[in-house]
C-alpha cells in the first residue's frame, strides 16, 4: 500500500496549492459575477446595437475553452506589450469566462421575475434603475443561486488549467512533487481527492439551495 | 493564413477525441444510470459514488492520473488513448445523470401500463422505456457534447495534437504570439455555435413532441 | 377635497383622455376613446372581456403607450404622439396609484417593505418616515399585524389590501383599479370591496374596471360601458342599469346579471 504511505508528506505543499486554487476561484467569481450581471442587464437593453454586441461577446466567451482564454492572457498578451503574472492572467481569464457564463444564468434569473412586478414598480413611480436594483436583481439573483453555485464548482475545477501557466496551484504542486518522487499516481490521486473534497459537498449545497428557494417563493 | 491552416490541423483530432469520449459515455452511462436506480442499496451507493467522484475531479487531473499516474505503475498508455479513456469515463458519469433525467421524464404510467400487459421489467426497459429515454436525452446530451468539444482542449497538456496544441506550437515559433490563440478561439466558436443553435432548435421540436 | 354636495358638473377634471388610439399590429384595441373623470368621482368601467378596458386604464398612467391621443392627469399633460421625457412621465405617475388584478406584490420584501420602498425611492422619505406612514395605511386596511410577514404568507384578499395600501402610500390623487377582485373568491373579494368603498366615501378619485355589477351600481358615480375598443355608452349607473340606450349594453347586462 505504498500509494498512501507518503500522503502525509505531500500534504503541506498540496494544501498550499489548494489555497492558491481557492483564491483564484474566489477572485474570478468576485470579478466575473458582477461582470456577468452587467452583461445580463445590457442584453435586455432597448438599444438593438448594444444587445447584439453583448450577445456576440457572450457567445464568443462561452464558445471559447477557458484554457484558450488563459493562453491568450498569459502567452498572447505580452506580444502586445502587456505582461501579466500567472496569477493575474489566471484570475482575468477565469473571470472573463465567468462573466460570459453567468450572464446567461443571470439573464434567465432576471427574466423569471414576473413582468407584473416591474409594471407595479413603474406604476409606483420607481425609475428603471431603482426597479432593477430593488425589485428585479434581488429576485433574479435568488432564482439564479443554484445555477451559480453549480458554475462556481466548475470554475474551481477550472483553476487546474492554470497549471499550464505555471501557477503554483494544486495540480502544479502535485505534478512537481510527482516529477521529483516519480510517485505520480499517489500524489495525483491525493490531489484529485482534495478537489473532490470541495466539489462534492458543494454540489450537495446546490440541491439544498434549490429546495430552500422552492419553499420561499 | 499559414497559421490558420496549421491550427486547423488540430480539428480532426479534437473532433475524434470528442466523439470517442462521447461514445464511451453514451454506452458506459447506461449501467451507471441503471445502478443509480437499482433496488440494491450497495449497487446504488457504488453508482452514486462513481458518478460523484468522476464529476468531482477536474478533467485535466483525470488525464494526469491516467497518463502520468497509471503510466508509472502499468505500461504507459499513449497520450491520445489516455485522453480518450479519461474524457470517456468522465462522460460516463455525465451521461448517466442525463439518462437519469430522461428516466424520470418518462411517465410512471408507462411502467405500470406495460407491466399490466404482462411484460417483464427487462423487456419494458428495453422496448418501451429505453427508446423514450434516449429520445428525451438527446438535447441534454447534445449540449454536453458541445461542452466536451471545449473540454477536450485539456488533452493538449499531455501532448495530444489537437487544436490548442498547434496553436501553442505556432505561438512559440512565430513572432505573432497572440494570433494563433485567437484563431484557435475562432475555430472553437465556429464549431460550437452552430451546434448550440441546432441543439436549441432540436430541443424545441422534441419538447413539442413529448408535450402531452 | 371637494365637498360632496356640490353639483357634479362644477367639479374640476381629474383625468381627461382625448381620442386615445392603440393598435397591436393589425389589431385595433382602442378606437379614439375620449373620457373625462371628475375630482372625487368613482368611474366604473364595464364591458365584455377583450373590450379594451384594461388597455384604456393602463393608458392613463402610460403603462401602455397609446399610438395617438392626449392624457391629462391632475394638470400633467402628455401627448402620446410626441416624445416625452421620463420627467414628464414621472410627474404624471406621481399622482396616480394603481391596483392590479394579480396584486403584483414584491415577494422578496416583507409587507412593510412592500409599502415603504417606493416612498423612499420616489418621495425621498427616510425609512423611518416611510415605515410610520406604511403602518398607518396597513392599519387602515386592517393588516398592521402582517407588517413583518412576507406576501406569500398572506391570503389573496390580504395581498390585495396590501397592494392598495402600497399604492396609497404615495398619496396619489387618482386611483386606478383593474379588476381588483377577479382573482379572489367572492367572500374574500368583499373585504377588498369594503376598503374601496371606504376610499370612495372619503372622496378619492377612482377609475375601476370591474365585473362586480353590484359595486358598479351602488358605489360608482359614473358608469362607462366599453365594447370592441370603444365606449358604447356612459352616464349615471342607475340610468344605464335600468334603461340602457344601446342594444349591446342591454345584451351585456342581461348576460352578466342573469348569471
Ligand atoms: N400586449 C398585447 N399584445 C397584443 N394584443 C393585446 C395585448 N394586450 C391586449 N391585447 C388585446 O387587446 C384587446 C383588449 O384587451 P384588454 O384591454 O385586456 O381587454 P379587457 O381588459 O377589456 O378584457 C384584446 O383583444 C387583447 O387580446
Ligand atoms: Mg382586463
Amino acid at each position: 500500500m505504498n500509494i498512501f504511505t507518503d500522503w502525509p508528506s505531500y500534504l503541506p505543499e498540496l494544501l498550499a496549492g489548494l489555497g492558491v486554487s481557492v483564491q483564484v476561484a474566489l477572485l474570478s467569481l468576485a470579478i466575473g459575477i458582477p461582470g456577468g450581471l452587467l452583461l445580463a442587464i445590457g442584453a435586455g437593453s432597448k438599444n438593438k446595437l448594444v444587445r447584439v454586441l453583448i450577445i456576440g461577446v457572450v457567445e464568443i466567451g462561452r464558445g471559447t475553452p477557458a484554457l484558450v482564454v488563459l493562453q491568450i492572457f498569459y502567452f498572447g498578451l505580452p506580444a502586445s506589450g502587456l505582461t501579466l503574472t500567472s496569477m493575474a492572467a489566471s484570475v482575468v481569464a477565469l473571470a472573463a469566462t465567468t462573466a460570459a457564463y453567468t450572464s446567461e444564468i443571470l439573464r434567465g434569473g432576471l427574466q423569471a421575475v414576473p413582468q407584473g412586478e416591474t409594471e407595479a414598480a413603474g406604476a409606483l413611480g420607481m425609475n428603471r434603475k431603482d426597479t432593477l436594483r430593488f425589485i428585479v436583481i434581488p429576485q433574479g439573483f435568488r432564482v439564479a443561486i443554484p445555477s451559480l453555485i453549480g458554475f462556481a464548482i466548475l470554475i474551481f475545477q477550472a483553476t487546474s488549467l492554470a497549471y499550464t501557466v505555471a501557477l503554483p496551484e494544486l495540480l502544479s504542486q502535485a505534478y512537481s512533487i510527482g516529477s521529483t518522487t516519480f510517485n505520480y499516481l499517489s500524489v495525483l490521486l491525493l490531489a484529485g481527492l482534495m478537489y473532490a473534497a470541495i466539489t462534492i459537498p458543494a454540489s450537495w449545497l446546490t440541491g439544498r439551495a434549490e429546495k430552500r428557494l422552492a419553499q420561499h417563493l | 493564413m499559414d497559421i490558420f491552416l496549421t491550427v486547423l490541423q488540430g480539428v480532426p483530432m479534437t473532433i475524434g477525441l470528442t466523439v470517442s469520449a462521447l461514445a464511451i459515455g453514451a454506452v458506459g452511462g447506461i449501467p451507471l444510470a441503471l445502478g443509480r436506480r437499482s433496488q440494491i442499496p450497495a449497487l446504488r451507493f457504488l453508482a452514486v459514488s462513481l458518478i460523484e467522484i468522476l464529476r468531482g475531479i477536474p478533467p485535466i487531473v483525470w488525464l494526469f492520473i491516467i497518463y502520468f499516474g497509471l503510466g508509472t505503475a502499468l505500461p504507459q498508455l499513449d497520450p491520445l488513448t489516455s485522453a480518450i479513456v479519461g474524457l470517456g469515463v468522465i462522460s460516463c458519469a455525465y451521461m448517466a445523470e442525463i439518462y437519469r433525467g430522461g428516466l424520470s421524464a418518462v411517465a410512471q404510467g408507462q411502467w405500470e401500463a406495460s407491466e399490466a400487459l404482462g411484460m417483464g421489467r427487462q423487456s419494458v426497459l428495453t422496448f418501451i422505456i429505453g427508446p423514450q429515454v434516449f429520445r428525451v436525452s438527446v438535447p441534454a446530451a447534445a449540449s454536453y457534447a458541445i461542452g466536451l468539444i471545449k473540454d477536450s482542449s485539456v488533452a493538449y497538456t499531455i501532448g495530444v495534437t489537437e487544436i490548442v496544441y498547434f496553436a501553442n506550437d505556432q505561438s512559440r515559433q512565430s513572432s505573432d504570439a497572440l494570433g494563433p490563440f485567437f484563431i484557435a478561439a475562432l475555430v472553437y466558436v465556429i464549431m460550437t455555435i452552430p451546434c448550440a443553435w441546432a441543439t436549441r432548435a432540436l430541443d424545441a421540436r422534441l419538447r413539442m413532441r413529448v408535450a402531452r | 377635497m371637494p365637498p360632496m354636495q356640490e353639483k357634479p358638473l362644477t367639479k374640476p377634471l381629474a383625468i381627461r383622455l382625448d381620442s386615445i388610439a392603440k393598435n397591436y399590429g393589425e389589431h385595433t384595441v382602442l378606437k379614439n376613446v375620449s373620457l373625462t373623470v371628475r375630482e372625487g368621482e368613482v368611474t366604473a368601467l364595464i364591458g365584455p372581456s377583450g373590450a379594451g378596458k384594461s388597455t384604456l386604464l393602463r393608458c392613463i398612467n402610460l403603462l401602455e403607450r397609446p399610438d395617438t391621443g392626449c392624457i391629462t392627469v391632475e394638470g400633467s399633460r402628455i401627448d402620446a404622439g410626441t416624445n416625452f421625457t421620463t420627467k414628464d412621465l414621472a410627474a404624471l405617475r406621481r399622482n396616480v396609484g394603481m391596483v392590479f388584478q394579480s396584486f403584483n406584490l414584491f415577494p422578496h420584501l416583507n409587507v412593510l417593505r412592500n409599502v415603504s420602498i417606493a416612498q423612499e425611492r420616489v418621495l425621498g422619505r427616510t425609512r423611518k418616515e416611510a415605515d410610520v406612514r406604511s403602518l398607518q395605511l396597513l392599519e387602515r386596511v386592517g393588516l398592521a399585524d402582517k407588517a413583518k410577514q412576507y406576501p406569500s404568507r398572506c391570503s389573496g384578499g390580504q395581498q390585495q389590501r396590501i397592494a392598495i395600501a402600497r399604492a396609497l402610500a404615495l398619496d396619489p390623487r387618482v386611483m386606478l383599479f383593474d379588476e381588483p377582485t377577479s382573482a379572489l373568491d367572492p367572500e374574500v373579494g368583499l373585504e377588498v370591496l369594503a376598503v374601496m368603498k371606504e376610499l370612495a366615501a372619503e372622496g378619492m378619485t377612482m377609475v375601476v374596471v370591474t365585473h362586480e355589477m353590484q359595486f358598479a351600481r351602488d358605489v360608482s358615480d359614473h358608469l362607462v360601458v366599453m365594447a370592441n375598443g370603444a365606449i358604447l355608452e356612459e352616464g349615471h349607473p342607475e340610468d344605464i342599469f335600468t334603461d340602457p340606450v344601446q342594444p349591446r349594453t342591454r345584451e351585456f347586462l342581461r348576460a352578466v346579471l342573469e348569471r
